[in-house]
């Protein structure tokens, strides 16, 4: 009797959508760490850790009914602003790192807002990538 | 280790509340985060979850589980998926699970999640209060979810199906017209979401909301276009209900055949997904349907089991109003005592929970004549028509 050696071709469609939302994860990560490090001010051992949480975060939020995993990315990016902008609170207000005029400037901003600048950079990838 | 003292101390979520007195909270435990999960711990860990009697914070489960978002993403989807299935069961655990949610810190979940779970939980109990008939709990319920929900990052989804829930409500309280006003609305939040299931609901809604207005063509027609349809992501068994109550319009023109037709048509659908509640109702149109043919014994089967299918659901207030209409049908067959046997089971749940104010006398006068066994067909029929109207 021969065995066949062939795997099964099609991935189930749980896999497929746990890799779109990797995908999609990894596309936006390069914004998500500029808004963390250069507009937040987070270091980058603490930008590596929230990363961490936002994609734990992520992923279940693709599982929520309502959107695809890519009409998404604009909610991630609001995830990310309102954590900074907690943290950064936080960090501030207990005396642990002191706060400029740049911080406190994005810190006095909507995190939605914040986000939604950024959000048009991910329009600009967008036009990119299907122009690509 | 800030990092891990922040996350322990934040409560992150899109509203504007200020971040509490931070000082007094640095030593709070760390996180524990659910990455390292395999799906096979999840669906064991939301068994022993669903499985545990207390859900509370001092149990043996809590100790063991703590709170994952993993675990409970799984929790809430088993409920939901036998909400039709079996509404007793998950009107006992949601409400449990979103008690213990509420006992819970924001700080143990992530972002927004306390608020998503606790609205999921409290929408699942909405479901289960309404198909069990309690309206005043399904509105508190309703509420509960729509305070949470609205605090979530992307309410927007949430929000429209607590909205389409108010308004099945609006449906069973007979305010057809406002259903109709509202439904467009709810139904094309669902359509720009790409809500397929939520959206056919909407459409089912509407068609049911016409067919009680006696809009019947409109009906028929909207009912026909969802049943022939057919899309994969739509829960099947919605077609299925859809061709019970086209086979109800098609017996009320007389059109027999068709309607037993798409009855048959109905059956395996509903019966694939399990629809326990929608297989009973199927049983009562049938027994209709026979009545109206003249065929008395086969639709007194039919009324039997449809009310012992009932009583096993737990539907009390259905089951009253049932046992009414099968009365009716047991006198129009010359059957006395069981009618008065029927009656009797009825009368006390329709006062219990008031289920026709207005239909008082005719509940006293059935009552009496029943007493002096020898039931009053006029006034069981003025109380059937009452509960019919408010069922």
């Amino acid at each position: 009797m021969e065995i066949s050696d062939e795997f099964e071709a099609t991935p189930s469609a749980e896999s497929v959508f746990e890799n779109e939302v990797q995908t999609v994860f990894q596309e936006t990560l390069g914004l998500i760490h500029i808004a963390l490090v250069s507009h937040y001010q987070l270091t980058e051992q603490e930008a590596t850790e929230l990363e961490k949480d936002l994609f734990v975060w992520f992923r279940r939020f693709c599982y929520r009914p309502g959107a695809s995993v890519r009409e998404n990315r604009p909610y991630l990016l609001v995830a990310c602003c309102q954590f900074a902008r907690e943290y950064q609170k936080y960090v501030v207000g207990t005396g642990v790192r002191a706060s400029d005029d740049r911080l406190k400037s994005i810190l006095d901003r909507e995190p939605a807002d914040v986000a939604h600048d950024f959000s048009r950079s991910l329009q600009l990838y967008d036009f990119r990538r299907s122009d690509a | 280790m800030l990092l891990m003292t922040f996350r322990a101390v934040c409560n992150c979520t899109t509203s504007a509340v200020q971040m509490p007195d931070v000082a007094n909270v640095l030593r709070f435990r760390p996180r524990v985060t659910s990455a390292s999960l395999s799906r096979e711990d999840v669906d064991l860990r939301a068994d022993e979850f669903l499985a545990s009697e207390l859900y509370d914070s001092e149990s043996e489960v809590d100790r063991t589980l703590g709170v994952d978002g993993d675990v409970l993403t799984a929790v809430c989807k088993r409920l939901g998926d036998v909400l039709n299935e079996d509404p007793r069961a998950v009107g006992e655990k949601a409400p449990r699970l979103y008690r213990y949610l509420c006992a819970k810190s924001s700080r143990d979940f992530f972002f927004d999640e306390r608020d998503f779970f606790l609205g999921e939980s409290a929408l699942l109990a909405a479901g289960a209060s309404r198909l069990l008939g309690k309206k005043e709990e399904t509105e508190l319920w309703l509420d509960r979810a729509d305070a949470n929900f609205r605090h979530t990052v992307s309410p927007s989804p949430q929000l429209a199906r607590v909205a389409y829930i108010r308004l099945t409500l609006r449906y069973q309280t007979r305010r057809h017209e406002e259903v109709l006003e509202l439904l467009p609305s709810v139904t094309l939040t669902f359509e720009k979401l790409g809500m397929e299931n939520d959206e056919a609901k909407c459409r089912f809604l509407e068609a049911m909301s016409l067919k009680e207005l006696g809009r019947v063509e409109e009906s028929s027609t909207k009912l026909e276009r969802l049943a022939f349809s057919r899309r994969e992501r739509v829960d099947q068994s919605l077609y299925g209900m859809a061709l019970v109550n086209l086979g109800d319009l098609r017996s009320e023109k007389g059109c027999f055949d068709s309607a037993l037709a798409a009855y048959k048509e109905a059956m395996p659908l509903l019966q694939a997904a399990n629809r326990h509640y929608a297989l009973a109702d199927l049983k009562v149109m049938v027994g209709g349907t026979l009545r109206k043919m003249g065929q008395l014994t086969q639709a007194l089967g039919a009324y039997r089991d449809a009310v012992q299918d009932h009583v096993n659901l737990g539907m009390a207030t259905r089951v009253a109003y049932l046992r009414i209409l099968f009365a009716e049908v047991l006198l129009e067959a010359g059957k006395v005592r069981e009618a008065e046997w029927e009656i009797l089971a009825a009368l006390p749940t329709i006062d219990q929970e008031q289920m026709v104010p207005e239909g008082f006398a005719a509940a006293a006068l059935l009552r009496e004549s029943v007493r002096q066994r020898n039931p009053d067909s006029n006034a069981l029929f003025e109380l059937r028509e009452y509960l019919q109207a408010s069922n």
